[in-house]
């Protein structure tokens, strides 16, 4: 019996000793960093020359203080409110159009799918060109529908909403995603609905969309904790502005430049100590709503 | 036994801990290569003509040096100063670095940059420079960078369009009121399009270098204290608002992206008669338009006697806290900055450059053509006019505070009044905060 446990817990030891590069890796690079940030948070840390605690100075002046703390809360919330559902909505539907047996779909998904591989400063450049209210190719192809574009991103009100249509380009990566899980759903659920006389839509409202809301619901969640953290598109197109008036301010960008441009490093921490919280508490409220219509295969009620 | 086995285990965890330790980085900046210092310089200037012409005055230290070599690392535009920041929180920064001078007093607040008063008593080289960069790089006294180079805005103007218009093309606007004037003349209306738009103020600078131009006064006083409410700018921003109003909309921003595109700028195919810009936007026209005739001319003053101010900005060599051999690098600012790698600088890059015995070398230089000669003395000449608008220590993130209040004037969101008052309001409470 002794034996039997001692070798137990010679595996247990070698299996730590093989996962201790990674356990080395996360403790320098990740839980490190973690903690060195949450303790500096409460400091006046400016990299060089100051670390004095502070207490919750860093908070009290966000919370009450710093108007451009709500101001970029609030354009990063509008953000996500509509950036998710309508990106959801439209990889959801383009992975349904290309779930089709018609000769060339392979073709059509390559297409769709390539915006998803393009990304980058490059591709927000080509965006800014194409959003052009003059000579762009948005308000052209609009006025051909005797529509006058609007100014998009030098209209405040027009700069999110640029952004979020300029976010359904790349649908492609979520659109994959979909398209595997359909093209996992048994065929003969939809055999049995059509004996049942279920029309395309019912077969679509019923099966497939119930079938994959496990890929859903992982899509929400990780696009979630990604649109909170819109950084580069908003740099790129505000030339590191965030203007005009603040529109395109998001959270993460405002964190960069107090920590890089007036290397307030401990207020910039507090930031991000406080998306994190944010962040943490929306996706505790998805995990916790997600039993309720997320459906597992063979999962028992 | 249990003990035994686990033996070879604890070697390997031993091996890939003293694994981790090995990594060090930066042991050879502080070897020696055979008996010479080697100091490690940064700078974003990696473009193909850029490149060479710095590569040059760093070999030519080198060659006239027995203990000092510097090696030059190419850090892209974007990247160089948050990885200097790493670089200073790792205590292995490189020894020289070229960065904003605008903001080189806070550096040197934060205790980023190092104090170079130690080396300037003993050879002091402040009076190279315009007084003006110079001054922007002291904090309380001292200084803690070494300007390099820098710009001013100038007007340029389309000399052809001028003489179509019945304009004297050699006498350029004097006011803002004759800018108009000119500006009416050379319009080319096109039924509700513009063939040809004389001016427009905010293409190629910001309404700020106009509330500079207007009365010589930055957003602060010498004591600290935000002045952006004030007559000059609520005038200022009235007569930008005009402009606004003359071209419409639409027409301003269907230009918007061809001024920024650079090779498409309408300033190139003459739809646009007068630009605002830095002097070396020349080097494009000589790209991209090498047949067009155009002059040169100081921002108009906005009535005869206000001042023809404009802004500038450039960078500075410093010598980052931690460096390990701080007088090698201040030896290699020193030729950095002097008349003859000046000169170098100024003529291969047509760049402005912050000594003036080069500058004005660099404006007599057989190697100039006649053309560029003209831009270049008239860049010389604007540097007396050229105010630069260092960030105040205490509130170094001011323009995100009153760029969005410009904005919402400018899109007629809000008053003149209400805009400027709002700005100066949550200037004051910045400041106020940040005692």
């Amino acid at each position: 019996m002794r034996k039997k446990l001692n070798y137990k817990r010679m595996e247990g030891l070698q299996g730590y000793v093989f996962i201790l590069p990674w356990i080395v890796g996360f403790i320098a690079f990740t839980a490190g960093p973690l903690i060195f940030s949450f303790a500096a948070s409460f400091t006046n840390y400016n990299i060089t020359s100051q670390m004095d605690f502070v207490g919750f100075e860093n908070y009290e002046n966000l919370f009450t203080a710093d108007n451009l703390f709500w101001t970029s809360l609030y354009n990063t919330l509008y953000y996500v409110l509509f950036s998710i559902p309508l990106t959801t909505a439209g990889a959801i539907f383009l992975s349904a159009l290309l779930n089709q047996d018609v000769p060339g779909i392979r073709f059509f998904r390559t297409i769709y799918y390539l915006p998803a591989v393009l990304s980058g400063v490059g591709v927000y450049l080509l965006w800014m060109q194409l959003l052009d209210p003059g000579t762009g190719l948005v308000n052209t192809a609009l006025g051909w529908f005797g529509i006058p574009g609007p100014n998009w991103l030098f209209d405040p009100d027009w700069t999110k909403p640029a952004l979020i249509f300029m976010k359904m380009w790349s649908v492609g990566g979520g659109m994959l995603l979909y398209l595997a899980s359909m093209q996992g759903v048994s065929k003969s659920l939809y055999e049995a609905a059509k004996i049942d006389g279920a029309s395309s839509w019912q077969q679509f409202r019923f099966i497939t969309i119930p079938m994959i809301t496990p890929v859903i619901f992982f899509d929400i969640v990780t696009s979630l904790i990604g649109g909170f953290q819109i950084f580069q598109e908003a740099y790129v197109m505000s030339n590191g502005e965030g203007g005009p008036v603040n529109s395109m301010l998001f959270y993460n960008l405002y964190m960069w430049k107090k920590a890089f441009e007036s290397f307030d490093m401990g207020y910039a921490m507090a930031m991000s100590w406080i998306l994190f919280i944010i962040v943490f508490i929306i996706t505790i409220i998805n995990l916790k709503l997600a039993p309720r219509w997320v459906h597992y295969e063979g999962e028992e009620r | 036994m249990f003990r035994k086995k686990l033996m070879p285990l604890f070697f390997v965890m031993l091996l890939i801990l003293s694994g981790c330790a090995g990594f060090k980085t930066g042991d050879s900046k502080s070897a020696d290569s055979g008996d010479k210092v080697v100091i490690d310089f940064w700078s974003f200037w990696g473009s193909e003509i850029r490149r060479p012409v710095i590569d040059k005055i760093v070999a030519d230290f080198n060659e006239s040096q027995d203990k000092i070599e510097v090696k030059h690392t190419f850090v892209p535009w974007g990247d160089i100063w948050t990885k200097e920041l790493a670089a200073i929180a790792a205590k292995n920064p490189p020894d020289v670095v070229i960065n904003d001078i605008n903001a080189t007093a806070l550096r040197g607040q934060k205790n980023q940059a190092m104090n170079l008063s130690q080396f300037l008593e003993k050879d002091d080289i402040s009076d190279r420079f315009y007084e003006e960069l110079w001054n922007a790089t002291l904090y309380e006294g001292d200084s803690y960078g070494i300007p390099f180079n820098t710009d001013t805005r100038i007007l340029f103007y389309n000399k052809t369009a001028f003489k179509e218009a019945g304009l004297d093309p050699e006498k350029p606007p004097a006011t803002w009121e004759e800018l108009w004037e000119y500006a009416e003349k050379l319009d080319v209306k096109n039924g509700d399009t513009y063939d040809r738009i004389g001016f427009y103020p905010l293409w190629g600078v910001n309404s700020d270098v106009w509330m500079l131009n207007s009365d010589g006064k930055n957003f602060f006083d010498e004591d600290g204290a935000p002045i952006i409410d004030t007559e000059a700018n609520r005038e200022t921003l009235e007569w930008v608002l005009d402009w606004h109003e003359k071209y419409g909309a639409n027409t301003i921003n269907s230009y918007k992206s061809q001024i920024d595109s650079q090779q498409g700028n309408p300033f190139f195919n003459g739809k646009l008669a007068m630009y605002v810009n830095t002097p070396t936007f020349y080097t494009q026209i000589r790209d991209y338009a090498p047949d067009l005739d155009f002059g040169v001319a100081m921002l108009p003053e906005r009535e005869p006697g206000s001042g023809n101010t404009s802004w500038g900005g450039g960078f500075v060599a410093e010598i980052p806290q931690g460096s390990k051999h701080p007088e090698e690098a201040w030896e290699f600012i020193k030729h950095l900055t002097d008349a003859e790698a000046q000169e170098y600088w100024a003529v291969k890059n047509f760049d402005n450059v912050a000594n003036i015995e080069a500058a004005e070398n660099a404006a007599k230089n057989s190697e100039m053509p006649d053309r560029d000669k003209v831009v270049y003395q008239m860049a010389i000449d604007n540097m007396e006019n050229t105010l630069l608008t260092p960030v105040p220590v205490n509130a170094p993130d001011f323009m995100n505070l009153v760029n969005p209040e410009l904005d919402s004037i400018l899109l007629g969101k809000k008053s003149i009044e209400q805009g400027l008052k709002d700005a100066q309001q949550s200037l004051e409470k910045l400041i106020e905060k940040s005692k």
